[in-house]
């Protein structure tokens, strides 16, 4: 799965920054079931076809509907540097409907560190 | 299924009204493609927006003379103008008073004046959605000399009584603004009958103008210094900033479309007459208000709103998350987040924001009851997840 393109830049009134995402590919319920090892994965299923939001904790949430080749991500102002190049990598990591969990584990430990470094400094 | 092929329903009228009506937008198209009005070269062929525009707002406001309008770019735009240039007269500290019912363009220059230690600043709260007066009035000391505080809430759609805040302050040394931004347009106001040093509006909202032009009624600009210098097209030897009305504020070429949308704007408001607006807008707002609130999931913030304006959450959803599904899902326009009202939002939902709906005079009664359908359904899924 990769990013086409990005627009609806804003920043929110919570301070984080949106930007809604066009997908090569629609999100599948087996997508999200890959990336809710990462965060946390709430659903709404009667919804259209299900509303879904996907939060990775002091990093960013995701939201949007299943079988949508979009969604929208808020991104945390403060560590966003590190955690888009992680959402380019979720989505690298899901290829052709192949989760690819050691990459992602790998790098979603690194970034985690990098992350408790810039919110709270050295303390774990 | 997502309904993306679902027709657009404009819920958010109190940010900018759509859609316009006909002759606003052919009036900007005739007014393009007129020649510029200023100086003389154009002779006939030009129309004269800024009397025609100064007289309309005046008349339609009430107020006897049109030589006290003032136009600006909207309304935050003449809030700064008066709430600096009234500042820049004052050589010492005064005390302002405020509700914690207003909008950022009347908060942030307030909040901006108090850190620079030019004012001491009181928040006046509100209860249902009211300010009392009497709660103005005992806040009220020997140095207030600034009151600023809006005529309607553009949260909670209430309407505020400045007539009895402004018959009070009327006989002390206390300049009063007004912020008429959610009212003008909704209501009948007659201003001739309210005490107050400026009322301020804008154009784009009830008015059915465009955006960039709004205004203020002034009465006595002798406090308020201008802030801002610059061509006026008049008194152009003296290198002074002219102090007569409009000159003293009015700086720049002028927005003629956006007068000229204004100008449409209010004669498509008379034509309609603003019984007929009322009564339609109240019957919507009754409409949203008895089909939300028999969704147990829903919490209404204003049941008896006096403006068209809807504010409510489903709790376990975050608010912006219900306007993301009623945008994708249904494609339905409301507005999510803190409206730029921070104090307000601080007092009813603890800061976290909520979803506000705004129709307008071309909203219809079966595009409301869609909409409150798609609440409806949304706050049922939400509520059984709970």
């Amino acid at each position: 799965m990769r990013i086409l393109r990005s627009n609806r830049h804003k920043y929110c009134a919570d301070g984080s920054f949106m930007k809604e995402f066009i997908l090569d590919t629609e999100v599948t319920p087996e997508f999200l079931d890959f990336i809710k090892h990462y965060g946390s994965l709430e659903m709404l299923p009667g919804l259209g076809e299900g509303f879904y939001k996907f939060e990775k904790s002091d990093c960013f949430s995701i939201k949007g509907f299943l079988n949508e080749s979009s969604f929208e991500v808020r991104f945390k102002k403060e560590v966003m540097d590190f955690t888009s190049d992680f959402l380019y990598s979720m989505l690298y990591c899901y290829q052709d409907g192949k989760p690819d969990f050691n990459t992602l584990n790998r790098r979603n430990e690194a970034l985690m560190k990098r992350v408790r470094t810039r919110l709270h400094g050295n303390k774990s | 299924m997502l309904k993306k092929e679902n027709p657009l329903i404009y819920l958010n009228n109190a940010a900018t009204s759509w859609p316009k009506p006909p002759g606003v937008i052919q009036a900007v198209q005739e007014s393009l493609e007129l020649p510029f009005g200023g100086g003389r070269g154009t002779g006939k062929a030009q129309r004269d927006y800024l009397t025609e525009g100064r007289e309309t707002v005046a008349q339609f406001f009430g107020e006897e003379s049109p030589d006290t309008i003032v136009f600006s770019s909207n309304a935050t735009d003449a809030l700064n103008t008066l709430i600096h240039g009234f500042t820049a007269s004052s050589p010492e500290k005064f005390h302002v008073i405020t509700t914690t019912l207003e909008h950022n363009s009347v908060l942030r220059p307030l909040h901006h004046l108090e850190k620079k230690g030019r004012i001491e600043l009181d928040h006046i709260s509100f209860s249902n959605a009211k300010v009392n007066p009497e709660a103005i009035i005992e806040a009220v000391t020997d140095k207030t000399r600034l009151v600023v505080m809006n005529h309607g809430s553009n949260v909670l759609g209430s309407v505020q009584d400045i007539r009895a805040v402004g018959e009070y302050l009327h006989d002390k040394d206390i300049f009063f603004i007004v912020d008429g931004s959610q009212t003008a347009g909704h209501i009948p106001l007659d201003l001739s009958a309210i005490e107050f040093d400026a009322f301020v509006f804008t154009g784009h909202k009830a008015l059915f103008g465009m955006p960039g032009i709004g205004g203020f009624c002034i009465r006595n600009p002798d406090p308020v210094l201008p802030v801002r210098m610059g061509g006026t097209g008049t008194d152009s030897g003296s290198l002074d900033q002219p102090g007569g009305l409009p000159e003293r504020y009015e700086i720049g070429t002028h927005n003629y479309p956006g007068i000229a949308s204004l100008i449409a704007g209010i004669t498509f408001l008379q034509s309609i007459g603003m019984d007929a607006l009322q009564r339609r807008a109240d019957r919507q707002t009754e409409l949203f208000i008895k089909e939300l609130s028999s969704e147990p999931g829903i919490t209404i913030y204003n049941p008896d709103p006096e403006l068209p304006i809807i504010a409510f959450n489903i709790p376990g959803l975050d608010n912006d998350d219900v306007g993301y599904i009623l945008a994708r899902k249904d494609n339905i326009v409301v507005r999510t987040g803190l409206h730029c009202a921070p104090l307000l939002h601080k007092e009813i939902d603890d800061g976290a924001g909520c979803v506000r709906i705004s129709p307008s005079w071309f909203t219809t009664d079966e595009e409301c009851r869609i909409a409150a359908d798609a609440i409806k359904e949304i706050a049922h899924h939400a509520y059984s997840q709970i």
